[in-house]
């Protein structure tokens, strides 16, 4: 049984169809790469399996259970965790007590959820900045914070929005070995947005590419970079005709 | 037990607050057995009346951020369960006062459950509207006294009376409403490092990642308002037995209601100190204001314009008040 699974998924806003027809199923253990241009649909559809946004139709399976029409809050109880594109953390709390917050979605006691939440700041090396407000933190350190907030839940699935948006080279290095850590160490299964390609080809088993609402590719990271499709929707009709298809 | 020991645990604040905090808790201790005006004792009530009320406010309007400016209906149905089951039925404090709590907790779901799907401005125009039509509902019934109110005679009772809260001598009510001001800080403490604690900052600060991190935002709204509801129906029954007068107007007027809000934001919404700090300020202001102006014909409501003023300065220059302005000078240290 597969752990999650998309039917048919379409979403509107107004006239706007930002999902439309996506089916995509993903196995426990794996690590899927979503990409696609800006305004793809990519965060949409995280708003969807999420239970954020409803669905216009179509159905969504987690873990053998049709979710399609739960709340936010019920769906992240069943172990589906994620991150979010803009926002990084309360400004409120300090690092250790985000963290927490997650962590209390498993145990009542304040100090069950804060030894939960030291094991996973260990754990991604975070741990020098528990004392830390996370609007002191740089936005690497934020986005790290976000993660292992999702992760404080115990996630089945954890799904990434654009984690690595914004940081440079170095920083994304770490975020990277993060997300390897969590995917094999951690035995979490992993959905990962991101817009830089190159990035998303490096880590994942398998990539889909959505292009205006619309899956258009799937496949692992060596078919999918030379995928004349995948090409076009990046880069643009004229680059595919100047450039023939093959671009490595 | 690892609920009491929190409540217990204040080892987060720095060792200055405590000092301070165990100096001013010491004063309140033996204030009483210096010498002192009546003037001054009733100030130290209300101080503490309006403490708690802050305490009970910043659970749902500070940690939870949701504004609520309706909390005076709360405190006109612990006033009038206790006056009533007393005056009618000789019902003593410490059975009608959790009674009240239960049916405000009541109220406060009706409430609560449909208000708290609205949000920002909407939920706080919405919180007064409900407290305006629960004043008229009681402007008119007779049961309760309508818009003459109720009198509990003292002339009935033995004082002091410990069960029914009748005394001679504010000093009784004073160590009364002291004990509940210190039990109200003790559950505060544990409240705001309790899991839902946590999650009401999660959701002041994002009601979409606080949903995805498995928060049920809508019914921790719904819990909180509730917890709200107990501190402040709880003064509002000792706020019965100590003035012995209520009616409508003043137990469930508007300005209470913007006064308790104002008050604990003056001092530090989502802050365990704040609402203590705000009342400590604002209500000793409030009495000798009132004092000074019952001589000044054509003065009253200078004081609603007062606070006006501070809800403009607070939310221009520091919205989380004056403990917002400690911690920060504190941070610019510390870096
Ligand atoms: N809440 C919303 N209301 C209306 N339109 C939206 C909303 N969220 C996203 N959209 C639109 O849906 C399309 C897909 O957006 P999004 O899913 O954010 O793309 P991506 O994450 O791939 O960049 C965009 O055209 C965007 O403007
Ligand atoms: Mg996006």
């Amino acid at each position: 049984m597969a752990l999650l699974e998309i039917h048919g998924l379409i979403k509107d806003f107004g006239g706007l169809r930002a999902n439309d027809d996506i089916s995509i199923t993903m196995e426990r253990g794996e690590l899927v790469g979503l990409i696609g241009p800006n305004g793809a649909g990519k965060t949409t559809l995280f708003n969807c399996v999420s239970g954020l946004h409803p669905v216009t139709s179509g159905r969504v399976m987690f873990d053998g259970q049709d979710i399609t029409d739960l709340k936010a809050h019920e769906v992240a109880r069943l172990g589906l965790a994620r991150t979010f594109q803009v926002y990084v953390a309360s400004g409120d709390l300090n690092v250790e007590e985000n963290v927490m917050v997650g962590c209390f979605m498993r145990t009542r006691s304040p100090s069950r959820a804060r030894a939960r939440a030291n094991e996973i700041l260990k754990d991604l090396n975070l741990h020098d900045l528990s004392e830390f407000r996370v609007s002191e933190l740089t936005v690497a350190a934020q986005k790290r914070v976000t993660m292992a907030t999702a992760l404080g839940s115990d996630p089945k699935l954890l799904l990434l929005d654009e984690v690595a948006a914004g940081l440079n080279p170095s920083e994304i290095e770490e975020i990277m070995a993060d997300i390897r850590h969590v995917h094999e160490d951690m035995g979490v299964t992993v959905m990962l947005i991101e817009h830089v390609m190159e990035l998303v080809m490096k880590v994942s088993d398998r990539v889909i590419v959505l292009d205006s609402g619309k899956k258009i590719a799937e496949g692992d990271p060596e078919t999918i970079v030379e995928d004349p499709r995948v090409i076009k929707a990046y880069l643009g009709e004229r680059y595919v005709r100047e450039h023939g298809g093959d671009i490595g | 037990m690892e609920t009491i020991k929190n409540a217990l645990d204040f080892s987060d604040s720095p060792r200055i607050d405590l000092t301070i905090a165990g100096l001013v808790a010491l004063f309140l201790l033996v204030f009483p057995i210096f010498p002192h005006s009546a003037f001054a004792m009733a100030t130290m009530i209300q101080f503490l009346m309006f403490s708690l009320y802050g305490m009970g406010w910043n659970t749902i309007g500070g940690y939870g951020g949701q504004v609520d400016l309706g909390k005076a209906q709360y405190v006109g149905i612990g006033a009038y369960t206790t006056a009533v089951m007393l005056i009618r039925w000789d019902v003593p404090f410490w059975i009608s006062m959790p009674i009240g709590m239960c049916f405000a907790v009541i109220w406060s779901f009706i409430i609560g459950y449909p208000l708290f799907r609205l949000k920002g401005h909407y939920f706080a125009i919405a919180t007064i509207a409900t407290t305006l039509v629960l004043k008229d509902i009681f402007e008119v019934w007779d049961f309760v006294g309508a818009a003459r109110g109720l009198e509990i005679s003292p002339i009935k009772y033995i004082p002091p009376d410990f069960l029914r809260l009748i005394f001679k001598q504010d000093v009784y009510y004073y160590y009364v409403i002291l004990g509940f001001f210190f039990l109200g800080i003790l559950y505060v403490n544990w409240f705001r490092r309790s899991r839902l604690g946590f999650q009401l900052r999660s959701i002041k600060d994002n009601e979409d990642v606080a949903q995805s991190l498995g928060i049920n935002v809508h019914w921790a709204k719904v819990k909180t308002y509730a917890i709200a509801t107990a501190f402040v129906s709880l003064v509002g029954s000792f706020h019965a037995c100590y003035i012995k007068n209520i009616e409508p107007e003043d137990t469930m007027s508007l300005d209470l209601s913007i006064l308790i809000a104002l008050m604990a934001m003056l001092g530090g919404a989502g802050s365990l100190w704040g609402p203590i700090i705000g009342a400590g300020i604002l209500i000793p202001c409030k009495s000798y204001l009132k004092e000074w102006l019952g001589a000044q014909v054509g003065l009253v409501g200078i004081d609603l314009i007062i606070y006006a003023g501070i809800i403009m300065v607070i939310s221009a220059f520091e919205p989380r008040g004056i403990w917002g302005i400690v911690e920060k000078v504190r941070r610019r240290k510390r870096s």
